[in-house]
This record gives structure tokens, C-alpha cells and sequence, in this order.
């Protein structure tokens, strides 16, 4: 990867189009967006049900590739890049936390903290990195529990620790409380906000909850694939 | 600091999802484990089948290669024997000559066949059975000879008197019961005796010049010397020598061994297909699980190469372990079924375990896990991360482009799986590698051909499930709508188990055709002693006394032979046919016989049998027509006792059933032989223990008459006949059972996909009755199409299978087969499915919710 240019935002979105051919039509779901996110802001997207929130969070990490427009992370456009280089962008630059947990099965807590880390073969031994991080999350006697003997709240609060595995540059969120009691939510909601400021990593997070997005720097609120307001 | 990813890293990631998951795990393994399971079962029991049938033919040669020559051998041919000899090969020497031999009491002496032996070796394989029983060695010392009852009976002795032989006196110490080589013998003139070597030097009948035939019995090495390179390397060092193997004493030996072995082969292939056939179904389903795992990881930075790194190493290792369990099991089944063998099938193989077999099954297994892991491996490639947010993106048409590189990837891996499939079955027949690879070919494209059929069924099949289920209610509407639900591995489901239907059945269905045909050709009443030189005013009370004697079991089948020698065919003389070596025996007079009807064993191969009332027709073998290049309609003209014949070949037939009587080259209708000299031959079946008295009752009335016994050798040769029945039908039964398991494997391995399904039924008010209902519907339907398309292609597969490798043999329709194949696959596709649901079935939902 090359160094991004000096000055250049974390993230800039040009023109963002997505559609979807279903067969019969074609669905609109992002229609050409512009903005752009500098780093370490925490940037709140909003908006109801169906307005494109997901899409472009999805955009963003790089797991779904636009119709038009561009995005660039630290001033690499990714694009235009090939489904390996982008798993490499991803790896390096993104964490990502989801609404519901996405943990591995099969693996203990530890060992999904510790798997971004050995995906980018790091020589290094993660193992310590990880309980550390366990213990910010307040799981480190949760450590060889699996996903399935975790609650909900506890699952989401190991997914937080895997998203800073690897010290990511810019953390993306969808509705990482979506799935939680309001107390578990407002827990995980803190710890990622905290461990976020701690870091001082760029924060994108999708959420309808206008509560959770008074935590914000800034919110974009998207209506039917647009932006509405942007404050 | 980042690096590359290493093969430790990925070992680790592997290692620790295995971990975790036992039960599911386990499950895979022990599919691969049942299809490597049931190709070194087969193949184990195959080799040892194939060994033990071996030894029972070798019996009959008492070695495995033999030369017979008529000089002694020279100091180079000595010295190449000692070669043979240094890489492992035994050797005997057998001495056979014709001699004078009497009863001193009476000395009218008998022209006599003597073999001499060295005891301490002969025989090889089998054993020389005596009355009274003792040691060979006992019975051939320096100054005894055990004699034929034949003998005995015509010189009047019996065990303690004493023949005369070259001027001395040698006590006779038995009578020879069974003696396991005789028909191999050469000079089989007179009554037969026997010697031992030593014996025979004393009585200085052999000096130079006599003439004696040398006989060098060759045993070879278990491994090392294989019996087609001793048998060349025995030809060079006697070129002019008669060179003969175990595989070629007996026709029907020869038959039965090579229907055997190439069974033996095909059930090995079939095998694999099945074994394969699990391991693939294991896998996939295996890896369906695990997508929702790898768009994680996809989503965390890992790369499509690493990812395949992991699930490669994983697969490979539940292979291993899958291989490793597998040959443990075949080797236990192989362990534990001789005794039950031997209880139903009355033969007992021995244990035969080696290490090429076990290497062929751990390679075979991990190969077809690699080769049927390769799609969806590299389908992996194709699966994209934002699968986790929305897997009904999945449902978007894929442009042209696209669905072309899906189709590429799976078109090289459909390639790679037949051509490695093909690559494997030539090396498992462990022929040599032009024709390993003209098997491998056809085999894969058998395979790819049945494949396509059924493939294409399947997606009509459920396009018009799709268009039917609508007009249909409740359980069945559920039941159909299962089967073309995205996600549903219905086609896959329904052409594996077409395509194990298709091979257990056709296994079946060959076995019962060459089980017909074997039986056919050595039928239990096939005559066991004949009588020669039986005269027309001598006949009727000949047959009478034969029959009436206790023991016959079939009474005296009289076939009449006139003296007859070709002159012309076709008007040219056949002098000035260009004969070569046994061909020239059409120059000499020969025996030929006639009969209004075609006999029984012949098969007719062109024209027609003579109509009643025809005159100058003849028919004649297979064989002599291609030495004479003789056609239907030519004209042959003979001469017999100083009358010219001529007649036209109406029929060209083969002799199918062995007859060991005279062989009849040339069958005339009645008409034309008639009032020419004719003598006969008899042939009837008598209990072997009874043989003795009727050849006394025989010789008091009829002393002309010779008698051929060849009751012991016929028992050797039913047994080893018998024995390929059986191994055949164990054999395939076997597979049939690996194929049924495999089949219920199969559909077993899609419970996981079941779990969601259960759950969301169950959720919304679905009984376990009801569930296990609609699941009902799809499993017999699967099951029956599956059955019905397997069984179609079984019967087309057969006929090909008959007329490329077993040519002779014929296919025999069988209806009944076909039924049970497509309603016992619908059955079993049903219990396993039910089996394999009824945890399921039980869990509380809330689990598995919990676990999305």
C-alpha cells in the first residue's frame, strides 16, 4: 500500500451510486452522494428503515462495490480494487463492528479477538494484546468462552475487542447496540466511543436511535439514498 | 508489524475451528472414513479372494509356471535356471515317460504312463492323495510305485504286491486317489504310475536318447517374480519347449479366473466412485456451513488465498483422519467377516492386508476429498463479505460476464475431479499404463456422461416441481417447495444418489449375468468319466451295465465318431492350404460326429441348424473356420473308409459349456454319415467313490473298453468354478452394502441445512409430525427420481459393461431388480433422512436462534 497524501481526509465519498438489478427493475439504493469525513470524527449516519444506511456503511468497508462515484481511505481509492487487495485495505485500515455480533462459532472469545491480527500474519504474538483487550471490555475471565455461551451484550463487547485488534484507522459500526437491552447498549456504546477517543480513530457508525447519535461529532442523516442533512 | 501469512497461521486457524466443532467434525470424518472403509475392504478382499482362487487353479498344475521338453537341458540352461532360482523361484523337476510294465504273476506286460517326482517337493500346491493314506515321501521310496486303480485293476494288484518295470521288481506301496497335475501331463497313453525319481534311475529305463519327457515345475516368490515375466523369462531359456502357467490349465479355469478378476476390478472402481461419493458429499455440506464463517473473516481483511489455505488444510486433515480410520476399518471388517464368510459362503479367505493396499486407500481418500473440496474451495473466491448483511443479494441476476466465471471455475474443477477420478481408477486396476489409461478414459467418461443425465434431470425435474407445487396444499405443498427452496442441495442430493444407485445396481446386475453365465458353463452334471472305444454291437449292453451301476448319476451320453479326412475345400486341396503348426492337424483323419439337433453347451454364432431330413449339411466351430477360413455355404469334401463326402457349412457354432470328451470340430447331420464304420464315445457323470467299481464291473465284461476318469480333476476344477460364484456374489454384496450406507450418508449430510428450517417450522407452530411429513415428501421423491433415473442408466451402463470387458457374457434383463432399486432407494433416502432429522427434530429452537 502506499502512504496516503499528506492532509487528505480519512474518508472521502464522491458521487456514490448503488443500484441493484432485481430481474425485472432496477432499485436505486444510493443516489450519488458526496462527503467527507476527516480524520478522528465520529460521524453518526441516520435515517429509517430502507433509506441506504447499510449499503453504504457496507461501500465504505469496501465489501460491496458502487455502481458509480468513488470512495477513497486516506486518499486511496478503493474503488476500483480487486477483491484480495481490498480484503488487504480492510485488514489494515478498517475495523468493523456489526449489529449482530458476527463472532466465529467455532472459535473462543480470545481466538476471534485474535484473528484479524494472525489473518495479517503479524509475527508478533497477539495473545497478550488480545486479554488486554478482553479486560478493557470487562470479559477477561470470558476469554476460552465461546460465542454461544456468551450473552448478547458479551458477544458484542468481544466483537468490540476484535474491531481493535489491530489498531484500525477508521472503525465502521452498524447499529452495534441494534441487537441490545438498553443497558448493554449504552455499555457497548460507551466502551466504543471511549476506546475509539483513546485511539483517536475515525468512527463511522450507522444507527436510528437519534439518541445515540447525540454522541456524535457529527450526523448525516440519509432519506431514500440521499443526504438530508448533514450537521 | 505485518509479514505473510503463514502455512503455521493458517494450520492454527484450521485447527482451532475443528476444534471446536467435535460432533460435525466427526461426522465428516467418518464419511470419508466409510468410502475408504469400503474401497480397502473390497480391495483387500479382492486381493485375497483373487489369491486364494489362484492357489485352487494352481492345484491343477501343482506350480505356477511349468516347461515340458523332450531333452535334457544344456549347461546354459542350467545356469539360467540358477538365475531364476536366486530371485526366489523353486524349482522341480517332473520326469514322464512310457513304459512296459506287469503283474509278475502274470506276466502279459501293459504299456504304462509313468511319472516320476521328486517327493520331497511335488507337489507345489495340492496334494497327491493315497489308499492307503501316508506321506508322498512314504510312498515313493527307491523300490515302491503307487499305481492308478486303473492299473491295478488290469494288472490285478492291490497295495503290497509287486510290479515288474524294466526287469526289476518295485513294491507297490498305494493307489493314487487324486493327483492334482494329471491332466497337464503329456503322455496320458496307457494306465498311469507313479515314482519317484530315484526310483525310476534304478530301474535304468532312462538312458540316452529315451524318449521322456522333462517337465520343469516352477514355484514362484509371493512377490518379486510376477507369473507373466517367469513365464517369459522360462520361454527364453527353452524356446522350444511347451510353456504353459496356472491361469491356462483349463478352460474354464482360465474363464473363471479372468471373470473373477475383472469383477474384482470393476467392483474396486466402483468402490472408489462410491467411496468418493460420500467423502464429496461430507465436504460440501462441510464447507455450506461454513460460509457465513468465511464472509467474517472476509470482512476482517482476509484474503480469498488464505482463507483457502485454511479450509485446504482443514479438509486435508479430516481426509487424513478420515483415510486413517477408514483403512482401520477395512481392516477390521476384513479381520472380522472371514469366519462369518465362511459360515454362509463355505470358503474362507485369509487375511491379506498390505502396505500398497493401505497407501491406496489413504491416497485414493485424500484425493477425492482434495478433488471434491476443489469447487467449493474455490468458490470461495466467490463469496462476498456483505453476504453477512444481505444474503438476498445473492438473488440478483448475475450479468453474463459473471455467471461465465462462475462457469469457468466450475468447468476447470469438473475437469480436474473427472480427469483425476479417471487418473485413479487406471492406477487401482494396477494394469499397465496404456491400458490404465484407456480405463481411466473410459471411466471418466462413463462418469461424465451418466453425470450430465442426470444433472439434467434433476434441474427439470425441479423446474417442474416449481411450476406443480402451487397447485398443490399443506404437507405436500411444504414438501415440494422444499426442493427447489435456494439453499436446498436438492440437485446434488438427487445425482449422488442416481449415481450410487446406478453403480450398486449395476454391480448387481453384472454379477447376476456372470453368475448365469458361469453356471451355464460348468453345469453339475457335466460328465466326469468316459468311456472309449465303445463299437456299435457293443454299445447297448455297455450302456445298459454303466447305467445300472450304483453311483451313475447322469447315465452314458453316446456320441458317435466316424474316421474322416478333409481333401478339398472348395474344390482346392487342402495340401495346398497353407497350414501351420496345430493347424496342420486338418491334414491328418479326424473324428467328427453328427446330430440332428444342436447339442446342449454349443451356441449357435451364424447360420442354421440343419433342417430334419437334410443331407450334406455340416456345421463347425468358431475356431476351425477361422484355421481353414472356412464361411458359411463353402463345401467341404471328405473321405472316409473309401467313400467321398461332401457336404455344405450350414452353422458356425462355439462350444460354450467345457466338455471334456472328444472335441467336435465337425457335427454333420445324420443322414450323410450313415452306413459309414462308427465307434463311440461315452460320457457320464458317476460319483466319484463309485468309479472304481463300475471301471471293475466294466473290465470283467468289456476289457476294450478303456476309461478315462477325470472325476478328481473335475471336483478341482468345480471347486475353483464354485469359488468365483461365490467370491462374486460376496464381493458385490459387499458393495451393495457400502453403496446403501453411503447412500443414507448422503442424505444424512444435509441435516445441517435442516436445523434453520426445523427451527423456523417449529416456531411458528409446526409439530414434529408435521415437520417430519413434509420432510417425508422430499426424501422419497429425491429418493424414488433418484432411484429411477440410477436404475435407467444402471441397465444401460451393464450392457456396455458386458459387451467392452466381460465380451462373451451376455446381459440378462431383470425386471425385478430395477423395482427394488428405485423403491428401496426411495425407502432408504427416507429412513436416513428421517435418522439423520430426528435430533433435530427434537432440539428446542431457541439454541439454534440463539446461535444466528
Amino acid at each position: 500500500m502506499s502512504n496516503p497524501p499528506a492532509g487528505s481526509p480519512a474518508i472521502a465519498v464522491e458521487g456514490l451510486t448503488r443500484e441493484i438489478a432485481t430481474g425485472t427493475h432496477t432499485v436505486k439504493i444510493l443516489k450519488g452522494l458526496d462527503f467527507t469525513i476527516p480524520h478522528g470524527q465520529f460521524v453518526a449516519i441516520m435515517g429509517a428503515s430502507g433509506s441506504g444506511k447499510s449499503t453504504l456503511l457496507g461501500l465504505l468497508a469496501g465489501l460491496d462495490s458502487p455502481t458509480a462515484g468513488s470512495i477513497r481511505l486516506d486518499g486511496v481509492d478503493i474503488t476500483r480494487l480487486a477483491e484480495d487487495e481490498m480484503a488487504k485495505v480492510r485488514g489494515e485500515k478498517i475495523g468493523f463492528v456489526f449489529q449482530s455480533y458476527q463472532l466465529i462459532p467455532t472459535l473462543t472469545a480470545e481466538e476471534n479477538v485474535l484473528l484479524p491480527h494472525e489473518l495479517q500474519g503479524r509475527r508478533e504474538d497477539g495473545s497478550a494484546r488480545a486479554r488486554e483487550l478482553l479486560e478493557q471490555v470487562g470479559l477477561a475471565d470470558r476469554a476460552d468462552h465461546y460465542p454461544v455461551q456468551l450473552s448478547g451484550g458479551e458477544q458484542q463487547r468481544v466483537a468490540l475487542a476484535r474491531a481493535f485488534m489491530t489498531a484500525p484507522p477508521i472503525l465502521l459500526a452498524d447499529e452495534p447496540t441494534g441487537n441490545l437491552d438498553s443497558t448493554n447498549g449504552q455499555l457497548v456504546l460507551n466502551l466504543l466511543v471511549e476506546m475509539n477517543r483513546a485511539r483517536g480513530a475515525t468512527l463511522v457508525m450507522v444507527t436510528h436511535d437519534a439518541e445515540l447519535a447525540r454522541k456524535a461529532d457529527r450526523t448525516i442523516t440519509l432519506r431514500d439514498g440521499q443526504v438530508v442533512s448533514d450537521q | 508489524m505485518t509479514g505473510s501469512f503463514t502455512l503455521q497461521s493458517a494450520r492454527k486457524i484450521a485447527w482451532r475451528e475443528a476444534r471446536a466443532s467435535g460432533g460435525k467434525f466427526l461426522f465428516v470424518i467418518l464419511a470419508v472414513a466409510i468410502g475408504v472403509g469400503a474401497l480397502t475392504g473390497v480391495r483387500g478382499f479382492s486381493t485375497a479372494f483373487r489369491r486364494m482362487l489362484n492357489t485352487e487353479a494352481r492345484t491343477l498344475m501343482a506350480g505356477d509356471v511349468s516347461a515340458r521338453l523332450f531333452v535334457q537341458p544344456d549347461a546354459n540352461q542350467e545356469e539360467a535356471l540358477l538365475g531364476l532360482a536366486k530371485r526366489g523361484a523353486q524349482l522341480t523337476r517332473i520326469t514322464e515317460t512310457v513304459t512296459m510294465a506287469a503283474n509278475p504273476a502274470n506276466p502279459t506286460p501293459l504299456l504304462v504312463s509313468l511319472k516320476a517326482v521328486d517327493p520331497a517337493e511335488y507337489p507345489f500346491y495340492g496334494v497327491v492323495e493315497l489308499d492307503p493314506p501316508q506321506p508322498l515321501a512314504k510312498a515313493l521310496c527307491e523300490t515302491c510305485a503307487a499305481l492308478s486303480q486303473e492299473l491295478a485293476l488290469r494288472l490285478g494288484l492291490s497295495p503290497g504286491g509287486t510290479i515288474r518295470l524294466g526287469g526289476k521288481d518295485y513294491r507297490v506301496s498305494a493307489l493314487v486317489v487324486k493327483e492334482p497335475d494329471r491332466m497337464t501331463g503329456s503322455l496320458n497313453v496307457g494306465p498311469r504310475m507313479m515314482m519317484s525319481r530315484a526310483a525310476l534311475e534304478s530301474t535304468g529305463l532312462i538312458s540316452l536318447g529315451s524318449r521322456a519327457a522333462q517337465r520343469f515345475l516352477f514355484k514362484l516368490p509371493t512377490t518379486g517374480l510376477p507369473v507373466a515375466e517367469a513365464r517369459d523369462r522360462v520361454k527364453k531359456i527353452f524356446p522350444e519347449a511347451l510353456v504353459t502357467d496356472y491361469r491356462e490349465t483349463h478352460p474354464l479355469i482360465t474363464r473363471g479366473l479372468d471373470r473373477a478378476t475383472g469383477f474384482l476390478s470393476l467392483v474396486s472402481l466402483v468402490a472408489l466412485i462410491i467411496g468418493a461419493l460420500g467423502v464429496a458429499m461430507a465436504m460440501n455440506s462441510h464447507l455450506q456451513q461454513r460460509l457465513d464463517s468465511i464472509a467474517v473473516m472476509k470482512c476482517l481483511g482476509a484474503r480469498s488465498g488464505q482463507i483457502i489455505r485454511i479450509y485446504l488444510m482443514q479438509t486435508l486433515a479430516l481426509g487424513v483422519a478420515g483415510g486413517v480410520l477408514g483403512i482401520a476399518f477395512g481392516a477390521a471388517v476384513q479381520f472380522a467377516f472371514p469366519s462369518l464368510i465362511e459360515r454362509y459362503f463355505q470358503l474362507r479367505p485369509e487375511f491379506y492386508f498390505d502396505w500398497p493396499s493401505m497407501l491406496q486407500g489413504m491416497l485414493a481418500g485424500v484425493l477425492s476429498t482434495l478433488l471434491f473440496t476443489l469447487p467449493p474451495l474455490l468458490g470461495i473466491r466467490e463469496i462476498k463479505p456483505n453476504a453477512i448483511f444481505r444474503r438476498d443479494m445473492k438473488g440478483t441476476k448475475p450479468s453474463w460476464g459473471e455467471r461465465w466465471k462462475q462457469a469457468r471455475a466450475a468447468m476447470f474443477s469438473g475437469l480436474v475431479i473427472l480427469v483425476g477420478l479417471g487418473g485413479l481408477a487406471g492406477w487401482l486396476t494396477g494394469s499397465k499404463l496404456a491400458e490404465a489409461a484407456r480405463l481411466g478414459a473410459w471411466f471418466s467418461g462413463g462418469l461424465l456422461g451418466a453425470l450430465l443425465i442426470l444433472m439434467a434431470f434433476a434441474w427439470l425435474l425441479l423446474r417442474g416441481i416449481r411450476r406443480l407445487s402451487p397447485l398443490t396444499r399443506g404437507t405436500l405443498r411444504h414438501g415440494l417447495a422444499n426442493l427447489y427452496r435456494p439453499g436446498n442441495q436438492a440437485e446434488l442430493v438427487l445425482v449422488s444418489i442416481g449415481i450410487g444407485v446406478m453403480f450398486t445396481l449395476t454391480i448387481y446386475l453384472v454379477q447376476h449375468s456372470l453368475l448365469k453365465e458361469i453356471a451355464e458353463s460348468a453345469p453339475p452334471g457335466m460328465p466326469n468319466v468316459f468311456l472309449i472305444d465303445i463299437t456299435e454291437p457293443l454299445k447297448e449292453g455297455v450302456t445298459t451295465l454303466v447305467n445300472q451301476q450304483p453311483g451313475v448319476e447322469k447315465g452314458a451320453e453316446l456320441i458317435p465318431s466316424v474316421a474322416a479326412r478333409i481333401t478339398h475345400i472348395n474344390g482346392q486341396a487342402i495340401e495346398t492350404l497353407d497350414l501351420k503348426g496345430f493347424g496342420r492337424r486338418f491334414l491328418q483323419t479326424r473324428s467328427v460326429t453328427w446330430n440332428a439337433q444342436q447339442p446342449a453347451g454349443t451356441k449357435l454364432l451364424a447360420g442354421k441348424w440343419f433342417e430334419p431330413g437334410a443331407s450334406g449339411q455340416l456345421a463347425i466351430t468358431e475356431d476351425t473356420s477361422k484355421v481353414l477360413r472356412i464361411q458359411l455355404g463353402d463345401v467341404i469334401d471328405w473321405t472316409a473308409s473309401g467313400k467321398v463326402i461332401r457336404a455344405q457349412v450350414k452353422a458356425i457354432y462355439r462350444q460354450e459349456s467345457v466338455r471334456a470328451g472328444a472335441t467336435q470340430e465337425f457335427i454333420f447331420d445324420p443322414a450323410t454319415l450313415r452306413d459309414l464304420p462308427v465307434i463311440y464315445f461315452a460320457g457320464l457323470r458317476v460319483n466319484a467313490t463309485q468309479v472304481a467299481r463300475l471301471q471293475t464291473k466294466l473290465y470283467a465284461k468289456y476289457p476294450t473298453i478303456s476309461v478315462v476318469n477325470i472325476a478328481d480333476v473335475l471336483d478341482i476344477i468345480q471347486e475353483v468354478v464354485d469359488q468365483v460364484a461365490v467370491v462374486i456374489r460376496f464381493i458385490s454384496a459387499f458393495a451393495i452394502l457400502g453403496g446403501i450406507i453411503i447412500l443414507a450418508a448422503s442424505v444424512a449430510g444435509t441435516r445441517f441445512r435442516r436445523i434453520r428450517e426445523v427451527v423456523i417450522l417449529k416456531t411458528f407452530g409446526g409439530t414434529r409430525w408435521k415437520i417430519a411429513r413434509i420432510f417425508s415428501v422430499e426424501f422419497l421423491l429425491l429418493g424414488a427420481t433418484a432411484g429411477l433415473l440410477g436404475a435407467a442408466l444402471a441397465t444401460g451402463f451393464t450392457g456396455l459393461i458386458m459387451k467392452r470387458f466381460f465380451e462373451e457374457a451376455e446381459y440378462n434383463w431383470q425386471w425385478e431388480a430395477l423395482v427394488v432399486a428405485i423403491v428401496g432407494s426411495a425407502l432408504i433416502a427416507n429412513a436416513a433422512g428421517w435418522l439423520a432429522s430426528a435430533r433435530i427434530l427434537g432440539q428446542k429452537p431457541l439454541a439454534i436462534l440463539r446461535e444466528d
